[in-house]
């Protein structure tokens, strides 16, 4: 089906809840609200007519630093200035978060694009794992990069980094920490062991010190 | 020890009643045991943690601990621009890089509206084809290797090392080879006999080592009694996981991106998507995962060997090799068949070097998801059997 047909039957399920379909892009894409996410998802499958089974990718954006003409710069802070400190350290983030659904049909054959945004300081969205199973491990990614909250997830925890992290990475305004649990993360040398023998265990009486070699 | 009566009791699980309920001994106490398998297990196909509520022999939750070599690709692509970005691709998924390095370089050819030499996508598709073969011939051996057959492991590393040093010769690296480029390839087919070489690799393949394997392991009874009914994932099940490739093919779903969502030169070429139809047992069984990947390499060398035969004379390169890529604003999700499945690839551009954001879709990751479901209410060497067939990389389940 076409694209465009697609976002009229969606537009006619949800109402107000559609907010617009951006049909000159390369990839067209509906912008729906985020309250009316899950509603629109369980239509998009369950309608005969689309038939939309798979949900192919399920990824996490940060619009901030990029403005209404899609014209930006990305800020991601990788680079540091010869004393070690980031370049850009006292950004702070204002615009929106985002979350983007690719969905495929494997009866029909056809793809469709959804999007949603969402304030920055808000940055909770319904989870869509009800609707598809494989949802529930794109969300705690985006969770755990992103910092979306994915509002009734059952099982929201960090998946990809430590769970006693601080911060997203993924966020543009993210500042990398310059250690984690004493190991550097800027490419210092070691100053010290970041992993002392402890002594005075119960296995190992105090002093004792491991044998060299 | 998979035999009748605990083959009942696992399934009695399903049904929410473990053994651990009810006391079958009395005075004797049951309770669930935690096990952790992995980070450093051979079975777990790299640093795979994998955390066990069993209850006896009987798995009554798996919980999936990822994140051991996650590197935070996606920032990193933030950082450094769209040619550079390449070598990182070939990190995600280190058993077939060149399906990884296919999926970037076409996601970014789509945004930039890029035609592609038609040598060039005949070379791509002749190499990603040889990574696919190298990266099922991995799957083949260490699944055996997981249900004890040490042989296959052999005669599938020796013809991987075959691979290995075609790809060297055409690429300069053996196992990572940063060898595409947006608009082209990095060097164009060696003039030291190469096309001819790989033909005669594809027709040993096909015509000699296949039948070997078959015979070693495919139709062992040793095999097909470990792997048949073992692990089922049914169709429904697998679509609803996001599951994609040889697992979503293993439970039946006839669909392959190659066919089904054509990239690169792929329609031109006669071949045959292979689907799971439960030979040994019930569809999506880890028997059927198995040989979907089995005939897979057959129809892998039929695709090479129309590519190479038909390679078309002229350029290999559609922009200059020290070019620097621009990409105009603008948003695609593009997906191509890796050997593992579906990597996709969701590019945001804001015009400039780098990439607005590169979100990865990474087909092991989501396979991997299914154990959640399909591994409990097995035995713990069944769920070894399991993961083994799923063929998960972590490189980029981790990215």
């Amino acid at each position: 089906m076409e694209q465009n047909a697609i976002y009229e039957l969606l537009a006619g399920a949800l109402g107000d809840g559609a907010l617009g379909y951006n049909e000159h892009a390369l990839e067209p894409w509906a912008d729906v609200a985020p309250a009316k996410v899950v509603e629109a998802c369980r239509f998009l499958r369950d309608d005969p007519r689309l038939g939309f089974n798979q949900l192919m990718c399920l990824s996490a954006l940060d619009w901030d630093g990029l403005d209404e003409a899609g014209k930006g710069k990305s800020t991601a802070i990788l680079g540091y200035t010869d004393d070690g400190q980031p370049e850009t350290s006292d950004r702070v983030g204002t615009g929106d978060l985002g979350v983007a659904y690719h969905l495929y049909s494997h009866a029909l054959r056809h793809k469709f694009t959804l999007r949603l945004r969402v304030a920055r300081d808000v940055a909770a969205v319904p989870t869509v794992s009800g609707v598809w199973t494989t949802a529930a491990w794109h969300e705690r990614e985006a969770w755990d990069l992103m910092g979306i909250t994915f509002t009734g997830h059952a099982d929201l925890r960090r998946m990809l980094l430590d769970d006693a992290w601080v911060g997203h990475p993924l966020r543009k305004d993210y500042v990398m920490p310059d250690n984690w649990n004493g190991v550097p993360l800027q490419g210092q040398a070691y100053s010290a062991n970041p992993f002392p023998v402890e002594t005075g265990g119960p296995d190992q009486p105090a002093g004792d010190k491991p044998a060299e070699g | 020890m998979a035999n009748e009566s605990t083959r009942v009791n696992a399934a009695g699980l399903f049904s929410g009643r473990g053994w651990h309920d009810q006391d079958h001994v009395p005075g004797i106490k049951s309770e669930l045991l935690e096990l952790n398998m992995g980070p450093q297990h051979p079975a777990t196909h790299g640093v795979l943690r994998l955390l066990l509520q069993t209850d006896g022999e009987i798995v009554y939750k798996v919980t999936p601990v990822l994140g051991y070599l996650h590197r935070c690709a996606e920032k990193i692509a933030e950082g450094v621009n769209y040619k550079q970005w390449v070598v990182y691709t070939d990190r995600f998924d280190y058993l077939a890089p060149m399906c990884c390095n296919h999926a970037y370089v076409t996601a970014v050819e789509k945004l930039m509206g890029q035609e592609v030499p038609e040598r060039a996508e005949h070379i791509r598709v002749a190499v990603s084809e040889l990574s696919r073969i190298a990266s099922h011939l991995i799957a083949l051996a260490t699944f055996g290797l997981d249900m004890g057959a040490w042989t296959p492991l052999l005669y599938c590393f020796r013809e991987r090392e075959e691979i290995l040093n075609l790809l060297e010769r055409i690429s300069g690296g053996r196992m990572l080879y940063n060898y595409m480029i947006p608009g082209g390839v990095r060097y164009d087919v060696p003039n030291d006999n190469w096309v001819a070489d790989v033909l005669d690799f594809v027709d040993l393949m096909e015509h000699n080592k296949l039948p070997e394997y078959n015979t070693l392991l495919t139709y062992n009874k040793i095999f097909i009694e470990r792997t048949a009914d073992v692990g089922i994932i049914d169709a429904a099940t697998a679509v609803d996981y996001g599951c994609t490739g040889p697992v979503l093919r293993g439970s039946g779903v006839d669909f392959d991106c190659r066919r089904d969502d054509p990239y690169s030169v792929y329609h031109k070429f006669d071949w045959q998507v292979q689907v799971g139809r439960g030979e040994m047992g019930a569809v999506g069984d880890c028997w059927d995962r198995y040989i979907v990947r089995a005939r897979e390499i057959e129809q892998s060398c039929r695709i090479i060997r129309q590519a190479l035969q038909q390679l078309p004379e002229g350029s290999y390169q559609a922009l200059a090799l020290k070019a620097i890529v621009k990409v105009p604003a603008g948003a695609a999700y593009t997906r191509v068949e890796s050997a593992k499945g579906e990597l996709g690839h969701y590019i945001i551009s804001d015009g400039g070097q780098t990439a607005f954001r590169n979100k990865v879709r990474s087909p092991s990751f989501c396979n991997l998801q299914v154990v959640e479901k399909v591994g409990v209410g097995q035995m713990v060497s069944d769920l070894v059997a399991l993961v083994g067939s799923l063929d998960i990389v972590l490189g980029e389940i981790d990215r």
